[in-house]
């Protein structure tokens, strides 16, 4: 008797087509950007029913929101994991940390774009979503770099905003695979104003 | 903004279409400030400039024509004042050079908040063409600020990447500041910014002791 393929769970097939309407949102606005995109590029590329995403998503703008969502969380999650495996001084947690972000970037172009240039257009929501993550990253920065009165404030602002500029182009001339050779000069740009601090 | 009066009024027509044309950007850089890109339309941005749509449509063929125009003339503005306050005061050092740069750009966006919203937010915001003008307006600052940068003795000479990324970063902290309601303020940021861009040639601490020393 032949064997039977095992039940997969419900909210496993659930979580698993949503995942491909989410990719399938991030490969598209890497290709056409989002406002041409609509929603039967979407439910073709995924190959999932209209149905289905209705019923996991509002609509556009919710299924781009949850891409971003999910893209960034797992963006953080792998930063902040190798920042607490970093061993050695804060330096080494920066670059670490780094390593991280740009690894992440290399290996998924498409929802690292749809992140750091797509979000910023796409829709008020969206852009205001952009601005809140990029907070959360400049307090981890923050946080992981020494403090000291003499340090401007804006420091870990200006530091972010310039590793997304460089990010942001590099990913528009079709770069983002190779992300992870600019370790080298991000980390320097980053960890330069800290030198001689509490020396 | 004051309407012509109808009718015959002596003045060219080209005068009027220039002056058109003018008004129009202003009212998209008005209407741009209050709504965004998005709800910016061409109605919203001929009412304010009191210039019929037929009229809006003789100058640009969309609004992105307009928001194009605007671009550049809002960009050309901070590029002529920067180049006004070097000439101006001739500096030998170029740390005294930057800062004066610096200082002209950010008494120009703190006096003008909704140019500065176009140039620093709208810039990336407002979709396909628009990064590449933004692009290339940050680019330009890049040549300014090595132009005559010191090569300090033992440090490495400073990669174009990190000039890029010195600018990158000090353009999205002002558009943070502008999406903050803060614009106003921006000309308060000068030490730290100036800090910013003389650190990777100078260092911290050298880059501090010039700022603080006036």
């Amino acid at each position: 008797m032949k064997p039977t393929r095992p039940e997969l769970p419900r909210e496993f097939i659930a979580v698993r087509k949503r995942r491909r309407i989410t990719d399938a949102m991030a490969e598209l606005c890497a290709k056409q950007g989002y406002e041409a995109t609509k929603i039967a590029d979407i439910v073709r590329l995924a190959g999932v029913a209209r149905k289905t995403l209705y019923d996991n998503f509002e609509g556009k703008e919710e299924v781009f929101l949850a891409a971003f969502d999910s893209a960034t969380a797992e963006m953080t999650a792998r930063i902040e994991e190798a920042c607490q495996e970093a061993d050695g001084e804060w330096v080494d947690r920066a670059a670490a940390g780094l390593q991280a972000f740009l690894g992440y970037v290399a290996e998924n172009p498409a929802a690292a774009r749809l992140c750091l240039i797509e979000a910023m257009s796409a829709t008020p929501t969206a852009s205001a979503r952009y601005d809140e993550t990029v907070q959360g990253y400049v307090e981890l920065l923050r946080h992981n770099t020494p403090s000291d009165k003499n340090l401007p404030d804006t420091l870990e602002e200006t530091l972010v905003g310039g590793v997304a500029w460089i990010l942001h182009q590099e990913i528009r001339r079709g770069g983002a695979e190779k992300a992870l050779d600019l370790t080298p000069e991000l980390l320097d740009f980053l960890v330069s104003p800290y030198r001689g601090v509490g020396n | 903004m004051e309407r012509l009066p109808r009718g015959r009024h002596g003045l060219s027509p080209e005068y009027v279409a220039r002056n058109q044309r003018e008004r129009l950007i202003a009212g998209l850089i008005e209407v741009l400030h209050e709504v965004g890109y998005q709800k910016t339309t061409v109605s919203l941005i001929g009412q304010r400039a009191s210039v019929s749509k037929s009229d809006f449509y003789k100058h640009f063929e969309s609004k992105d024509e307009c928001f194009f125009a605007a671009y550049e003339v809002a960009v050309e503005r901070i590029q002529s004042a920067v180049q006004e306050a070097c000439a101006k005061h001739r500096q030998e050092q170029w740390s005294l050079r930057v800062r004066d740069a610096l200082v002209a750009v950010l008494n120009l966006l703190a006096a003008d908040p909704p140019l500065a919203g176009l140039v620093l937010v709208e810039g990336l915001r407002a979709g396909r063409g628009a990064y590449e003008r933004y692009q290339v307006a940050l680019e330009a600052f890049v040549p300014e600020l090595r132009n005559g940068a010191p090569q300090a003795p033992g440090r490495e000479p400073v990669p174009e990447a990190m000039d890029e990324a010195v600018v990158g970063g000090i353009a999205s902290l002002l558009g943070r500041r502008v999406l903050a309601g803060e614009a106003e303020q921006i000309d308060e940021l000068l030490p730290e910014v100036l800090e910013f861009a003389l650190t990777p040639y100078l260092g911290a601490a050298e880059a501090r002791r010039i700022i603080s020393a006036g």
